[in-house]
This record gives C-alpha cells, structure tokens and sequence, in this order.
C-alpha cells in the first residue's frame, strides 16, 4: 500500500517549509518534495509604487540577506537609468556584498551545519545545536560569532546599520568611504582570516567521517549556474556582483557561457508547482523538469578555472583534488562556503586597498531611460535576479525576482529524493533519518523568507501517512 | 566601560505591533543618549552575535510582543537560560541566546523579557493604539529599572 511520510516543517532553514516522502507498496520512497507553504507576495505589492523606492522595498524581503537584495534591486534600477556607475561605487558595492556572503556563510556553517557535524547526524537532537556546540567546543561557536560580526560590521561601517542599510541607492552609493572606515576594516581582517582557515581545516579533517553523506547528500548530475568575470589570461574567476551568466553541465561542458544578465529570461522559464509557492525555475531548452540546474557555492565554484584571490585558489586546488574537477554532491556546498568565506575576505581586503577606494564621485544622476531594468548579483545562496519594468512615470508596471532558493527548488526536490531512498525504510520514522533529509535542505541553506517571504520560529512535526491520509507515524519537537 | 544595561527591542517594523520592541528602543535611546553605560539596539531578530554584547552587560532587557493573551497588555519575565533543541533557525530565542552568552562567553546576566501582546501584524509601519499607548508605560518601566540597578557613588 503507498504511504507518505511528511516532515512538517522543516527546521534550521529560514521561513517556512515541509518536506513529503510518498513510499510505495513495498514501504521504499517513490518520490519526494520540498513544499513551501507560506506566500508573500512582493512581486505584487511592489507594483505601483516608484522605482526609486524598489531597493528599500525588496531590501525588506528578509532580514538575513537584505543586502543581497539592495544590491540586486539597485542594479536593476541603474538599468532604467540606463546609467554607468561610477567605478568606486561597483567597488564598494562589492565589498558590500562579500561582507555579506561572509557573514550569511559564516550563520549558516557555524550555527546551523556544525552541530550536525561536531555530533554526527545520529547525535542527540538535545546537543544537537549550537547551545551544544557552545558546550563542547566553544572557540567554534565564538569563532562563528566572530566571523559573523566581521561581516556585520562592514556592512554598518559601510552602510550605517547591519539590517537594511539604505546606502546602496540607484546610481552608486550615497557616501563615499571615509579613510578611518577603510582602516576599520582592514584592522579586522587578520582575525576574521585566522578564523576563516582555521575553521577550513578542522572541516577538512571530519570530511572524511561523512562518506556515506557526501555519496547520497544531492549527489547526482544536473547544471550549474552562477556568474563569472574574465582574468587577465580570459580564464573564468568567481564572481559574486557583476559578471556574465555561464550554465555547465555535470561533466564541466559549458552550456551557455557569457550571456549579458539582461538576456536570463532567454535561458531560464518558470514552473509552477500546485504544491508550493516556490517557484520552479529550469534551463527553458531542456525543459521541465529536465532543466534541472544549482546555484551558489557549490556551483560557482564548479564552474570556475580559479577563484582569483591566492589562498582561496590554493584552497581551491586542494578542494578539487579531494572532492574532483567538478563537484556533484551537495554535502560540498559546506566545504565549498568557507572557501568563499576566505575569498570574500580577501577579495574585500584587496579592494580596500584600490587607490581610488576612497574617491567622493560614488553617485551618478539621471532620469529613467528605459522602461525595462534587469539587475544580477550572486547571493550567499545563489544568483539573485531582480527584473522590473515601469511605465513613464516611473513606477513599477511588473515585477519578478527568481531567488537563489528558487533557482535551487527542483534540486532540493532531486536531493530529499535521494536521500530519502538511501535512508528511509518502512513505516516508522527515526531521529536520524528525519535529520538527514533535513541536513541535506539545510546543505542549501534555503532562504524561505526570500524566495516566498515567510517569518518565524518553526517547530518540527513529522508525519507518516498513508493514502488516506491516516497517521501511521509521527515525530514532534 | 562595561555595559550598565543592554536593551534590544525586536520585531519587524513592517508588521504592525511587531514594531514594539523598536518604538521603545528609540524612545529609550533618546531618553539614554549620552549615557555610555546604557546600550539600546533594535533589530528584526535575535541572531547569535547578540551573544557577546549581553554578556559584556550587567543586565539585559528584552523587548518584545507575543500573541498570547489581552493586546495592549504586557508583563515582565525573567530569562532563564536554556538550550534550544534543533528547532534553530537563523534567530534564536531569548532562553537560547542567555545561554549561548554563558557557555561561550561564561557570562549570564540577569535579563528581562518585556513582552506586550499584539493585536494586529498587518503590513504596516504603525503600531495599533492599543500598542501605542503602553509605550511609554514600558520606557518608563525600563527607565526605572536602569537606573534602580544605577551604583549609588553619593558615599563614596
């Protein structure tokens, strides 16, 4: 008889989610998804409205990457301009924007990853949390906490506060950098460095206890996407604010490579499952739903030939002779977060250090020019689209923002899947199977509130059920 | 110089009486400003760096609305520390960030929750009346409870 075990909701992630398993009549998993219930509703509530306002606006989307958003919004808005920045201003929005991937990075690896990692994914769900983690290995909680302030900190020495700064404004920045910030900053990059390749290789010394994990966490082919730029050589390097878009397969052919972030609607169309507000995007020639692709760590390193800053393309090479050329298994998206942890960090101390960081030309000024304004920046989570179109007073006719969890929906979906199968047999649930098809969500770090926007604490309440609907088993905490 | 007291108001200012905990971080650091030994923070969430500034204080006040009960009523509870299970998302609760504070930083202040209950989370960037109107209620019972704990030097 077919059942359905279904994980209700789904903890450690931000917003709202559950996950359903549907077992066949042998009780072994025939499919699996990752449901988001909860809507919001910004792409409609934002129509009417100026688009001067749209940074602020979907800024508000969440309160963990408002800053991703900003930059996002504030592209696209430069599009409608049709504008050039000045060159200090891209700059400072990139720091920006690292600062934020590192801190993003930093809460997702120290304080909702490593209890699974310090305490194994059978460990006991009461340490199994970042009050345990404090417990028994304090200098890795204090070292998240660190890393996290780092990037707060820039973030409101930047933009004068570390939730929702209102500095990044269509046409640059609205202060230039003082040099007593751009000291600030580089005064605290030695630690957060210390911290970043420390913490790297205490991961790299548990990965081997997660082999079974690293062979059934997401680990099955699809495409990646992300954005790159070009070195001096015309090599791709990673790249997090501007860029082209470059899709690549599983064996590391390029798919599609340099296209203009205006031209994504070319390339990505949009599904809509009845089960989810969470949108389904797909690579539009391969279809639905073989147009399966990732977005963010783990592709963008993937789809790189280096990262372009030393020690994280030393870490790089090393990542790459452990895990392969091109990485598949969704368990290295951890891995492949701290390497950009290190980048970000370099990356920001390297553009401080620009002679002309602290120029005051950071704004330029124009009227609209254009009706339609697409904006592309790497998210910690993935590529962020922003795409607006106004009418000839300037305000907002149409919206639509593909998130960097959307862009991952139908991976998650092919991950729970696997994991699932690998791990859940018969008719009754235990802690550690339900914590493994959550880890392998949580590996994505799935930002619900910007992909649907739902706020709050969620409990967890797991179901079996079967066809009817009847309960066979269930878990709460 | 050690934190006197740490305030943080929290909640989504988008979301009607949600924004509480800010409207009394604002009146609170208009009250305190230049008082270096009294920190007042606002924010949307509690997320774990909140750790180190509370255990650099000697006491902590939290700010913030529940559902639970009469809106435009509020009460005063004292945290205890206690380990959240794995139902963590990116915001901790209060228990869990007292907690956090003294298994990281061997620290545990004395700290309050001040929770009023809520009648409306609406998209909007106004409090309810009922909301408004226990505001200066609850800056006034906060002032008082600064400055009761205030070291009393008029001896030394």
């Amino acid at each position: 008889m077919p059942r359905q075990i279904l994980i209700d909701p789904v903890t450690r992630i931000e917003g709202h989610s559950k996950i359903t398993i549907d077992l066949d009549d042998a009780g072994s998993v025939q499919s699996a998804a990752f449901h988001v219930t909860q809507f919001r509703g910004f792409e409609k509530f934002c129509e009417g409205r100026p688009f001067s306002e749209m940074p602020a606006l979907t800024g508000r989307t969440c309160g963990i990457c408002p800053v991703s958003h900003l930059i996002a919004s504030a592209k696209a808005c430069d599009a409608l301009l049709a504008l050039e920045i000045p060159p200090v201003s891209a700059k400072l929005r990139r720091i920006m924007n690292l600062a934020q991937i590192v801190q993003s990075h930093a809460l997702s690896f120290f304080h909702l990853s490593s209890p699974d990692l310090l305490f194994g994914m059978d460990g006991d769900p009461a340490t199994r949390n970042i009050i345990g983690v404090a417990q028994n290995h304090p200098s890795l909680a204090k070292d998240g906490i660190a890393l996290r302030k780092f990037g707060q900190q820039i973030i409101e020495l930047l933009g004068g506060r570390r939730i929702h700064p209102s500095w990044v404004v269509p046409g640059g920045v609205n202060v230039p950098l003082t040099r007593e910030q751009r000291e600030g900053m580089l005064a605290m990059i030695p630690s957060a460095m210390d911290i970043a390749t420390r913490t790297l290789s205490w991961f790299k010394g548990v990965l081997g206890n997660f082999k079974e994990e690293v062979d059934v966490f997401g680990n099955f082919p699809s495409m990646f996407l992300g954005l790159i730029s070009r070195g001096p050589d015309g090599e791709a390097l990673l790249e997090h604010y501007d860029g082209k878009l470059r899709f690549m397969d599983a064996a590391g052919n390029i798919v599609a490579d340099d296209i203009d972030s205006a031209d994504y609607p070319k390339y990505i169309a949009e599904a809509v499952e009845e089960s989810s507000y969470l949108k389904s995007p797909y690579y539009r020639s391969a279809g639905y739903p073989a147009g399966i692709y990732r977005v963010g760590p783990l592709a963008r390193l993937n789809i790189i030939d280096r990262c372009g800053t030393p020690i994280a393309d030393a870490e790089l090479e090393e990542y790459r002779a452990t895990c392969g050329r091109y990485v598949l298994s969704s368990f290295q998206q951890h891995y492949a977060r701290l390497i950009e942890i290190v980048y970000g960090i370099e990356r920001i101390e390297q553009l401080l250090n620009e002679p002309d960081i602290l120029d005051a030309n950071v704004h330029a000024i124009a009227k609209p020019s254009r009706f339609e304004g697409i904006g592309v920046s790497e998210a910690p989570r993935g590529i962020l689209m922003h795409h607006y179109k106004i009418d000839e007073n300037g305000l907002i006719t149409w919206v639509n923002m593909i998130i960097a969890t959307g862009h991952n929906n139908l991976a998650m979906n092919e991950s729970v899947k696997q994991v699932a199968k690998h791990y859940v047999r018969g008719d009754s649930l235990r802690e550690g199977v339900l914590n493994r098809v959550e880890a392998v969500i949580r590996s994505y770090d799935p930002c619900l509130s910007c992909s649907t926007h739902a706020i709050g604490h969620m409990p967890l309440h797991i179901q079996l059920r079967d066809p009817a609907g009847g309960v066979l088993d269930e878990i709460r905490r | 110089m050690k934190t006197r007291c740490l305030v943080i108001g929290y909640g989504n200012p988008l979301r009607g009486d949600d924004g509480f905990g800010w409207a009394v971080a604002d009146r609170l650091s208009e009250e305190f400003a230049g008082d270096e030994s009294v920190r007042v923070l606002a924010a949307h969430q509690l997320t774990p760096e909140f750790a180190e500034p509370m255990s650099e204080a000697e006491q902590v006040i939290l700010v913030d609305v529940s559902r639970d009960g009469e809106p435009g009523t509020w009460r005063v509870t004292e945290v205890v520390p206690a380990a959240e299970g794995p139902a963590l998302g990116h915001q901790f609760e209060a228990c869990g960030l007292l907690a956090a504070a003294r298994e990281i930083y061997s620290a545990c202040p004395p700290t309050l929750l001040v929770s009023a209950v809520a009648e409306s989370f609406d998209c909007q960037e106004t409090l309810t009346s009922c909301i408004e109107a226990i505001v200066p209620d609850v800056v006034r019972d906060i002032r008082n409870r600064i400055d009761a704990a205030k070291p009393d030097y008029s001896h030394a």
